[in-house]
């Protein structure tokens, strides 16, 4: 959903955004604190509730995760994953979702202008008026966030709550967590708070404890305290996601491809005038019944 | 091959253009009919599915030919039925395969075609091949850069076409594959159109299906002693 009042900062396939630098906005961060995640799932509800999204039917594959994956209706996960460590077993829980990433694989990787934006707050945002269903954003995400609807044949993705945020309301799920593990403010705040929180857990029998927040996507808006952070690939998340390839290729193939084609235009028509046609010498046919 | 055939007394003034609707490489008075209406149905099948295919492609792969989406109805349109028109393409892939991979085979002499000398020699219009049969070595290896061209973009197409169903690896090659298939085999099409501008007479014989004799005994001079069993001077 387009906010009126954001600026935009990106917009896919767009040359720039409409960002004009007038209204200063705090860039918001969502912060989620994995070892204080209980597992209660009520994130999951609000997401639901506010954002009007239908009730995923669950199914039971041997864990309390309430779907595989996240879906085009469901787009708050808590994964859960069981790992065994020296002092015994360890329950990790995640909330997955958007990482609205500062450096958005999706938005690079859309064709259709205006489809993918990122607010001057940070939030990045699928709107449905222009997005035209092809999937490449899902192929552009590092961290297999965006997923097409049959249903209204577009994609959908978590949006930050960016209709309560532009109405200085925290998103549903920061709202609805009983325990304190998420929290939501400025970047700024949300950085200082994490890395306040590893110390403590580093001190605390957790020394690979780490904030979430990769530089290979130019860190992300929403940032995750790991008490494993050596090993992200158990929590779901990969170790150094980057913009794939294929997404990074397009910045040369586009301009190298329209160049060739427009060389090859004018170098012809170079030709034309320079070698002119190929006619045979006795060539005036008259047309029999022409 | 030599004999001429005699013109049915039906449905053209131009009794070459009748004889075009059924045989082909025949003398009909002072033209040769070169493509008969089946080869014509299947170049031109192959030719307007591409060109429907470029204009719904273009908008998607740079908002520079935005422009382009509007002429059927926007960007969400193109994205439905380019896959289509792909498939369509595809089939008319398959026809001209089927119709001219006998008369596509290269032969040692072709290839020499292909050298940068004789290349610059050609496209100075200097000089052809008497040895040159129906079809160049030029015109072979675009029927073969074709196909894999054609192939290349059907299958990387097919991927992009369900994305959210296929493993990421797949998709990212494909994206690429598409892309790079694509630019490649356009460059080959502009010089493709573009000889049928600089060379008169090339366009007509994809329009009624026939030439003049001058034309084929300049361009295509063994083809031309093929069918009017002229001897070599």
């Amino acid at each position: 959903m387009p906010i009126q009042g954001l600026e935009i900062l990106q917009s896919s396939a767009s040359l720039r955004g409409q960002g004009t630098g007038l209204r200063v906005l705090p860039t918001v961060s969502k912060y989620i604190d994995t070892t204080t995640c209980i597992g209660c799932k009520a994130c999951e509800v609000a997401c639901q509730e506010w954002n009007d999204l239908d009730v995923a039917a669950t199914h039971q594959e041997g864990s309390y995760q309430t779907l595989p994956t996240m879906q085009a209706d469901f787009w708050n996960l808590i994964r859960f994953h069981e790992e065994e460590f020296e002092g015994g077993l360890a329950w990790l829980m995640r909330k997955d979702q958007c990482m609205h990433c500062a450096d958005p694989g999706c938005l690079k990787a859309c064709p259709a202008p205006g489809a993918i934006v990122q607010y001057a707050n940070g939030i990045v945002d699928v709107n449905p008026e222009n997005c035209i269903g092809c999937g490449l954003c899902e192929t552009g995400c590092p961290f297999d966030v965006p997923r097409f609807s049959t249903k209204t044949g577009k994609m959908a993705k978590c949006t930050l709550c960016v209709d309560r945020v532009d109405n200085g309301l925290e998103p549903a799920c920061i709202k609805a967590c009983p325990t304190g593990c998420l929290h939501f403010g400025t970047k700024e705040d949300m950085v200082e708070m994490g890395n306040s929180r590893v110390k403590q857990l580093q001190a605390n029998g957790f020394p690979n404890a780490m904030l979430y927040d990769p530089a290979g996507v130019g860190g992300t808006t929403v940032v995750t305290v790991l008490a494993h952070g050596d090993r992200p690939e158990l929590y779901g998340l990969p170790k150094d996601p980057h913009i794939p390839m294929a997404v990074a290729s397009k910045s040369i193939l586009k301009p190298l491809g329209l160049f060739a084609i427009g060389a090859t235009i004018v170098g012809l028509f170079a030709h034309f005038l320079t070698v002119g046609q190929k006619k045979p010498a006795d060539d005036n046919p008259p047309r029999a019944g022409g | 091959m030599a004999q001429a055939v005699s013109p049915p007394n039906v449905g053209h003034a131009d009794p070459a253009v009748a004889v075009a609707r059924h045989a082909e490489d025949v003398v009909v008075g002072d033209r040769i009919v070169r493509h008969s209406l089946a080869s014509r149905a299947m170049h031109w099948t192959v030719g307007t599915s591409f060109i429907l295919c470029f204009l719904t492609g273009m908008p998607i792969w740079t908002p520079i030919f935005g422009w382009m989406a509007y002429l059927f109805g926007g960007l969400q349109v193109c994205r439905w039925l380019h896959p289509f028109l792909g498939v369509l393409f595809s089939v008319g892939l398959v026809w001209m395969a089927a119709s001219w991979w006998t008369q596509m085979v290269m032969s040692s002499r072709d290839r020499e075609w292909l050298s940068p000398a004789y290349f610059a020699r050609y496209m100075r219009f200097q000089s052809t091949d008497p040895e040159t049969g129906k079809y160049n070595g030029g015109q072979k290896a675009l029927f073969w850069m074709t196909l894999l061209g054609g192939l290349a973009l059907f299958l990387s197409g097919v991927v992009l076409w369900f994305p959210t169903m296929l493993p990421e690896p797949l998709r990212e090659i494909s994206w690429i594959l598409h892309d790079v298939a694509f630019i490649a085999f356009f460059l080959l099409i502009i010089g493709h159109v573009y000889l049928a501008i600089a060379e008169p007479g090339t366009f007509e014989s994809q329009l009624d299906g026939t030439v003049s004799k001058p034309w084929a005994r300049l361009h295509h001079p063994r083809w031309y002693r093929e069918v009017t069993g002229e001897q070599r001077k």
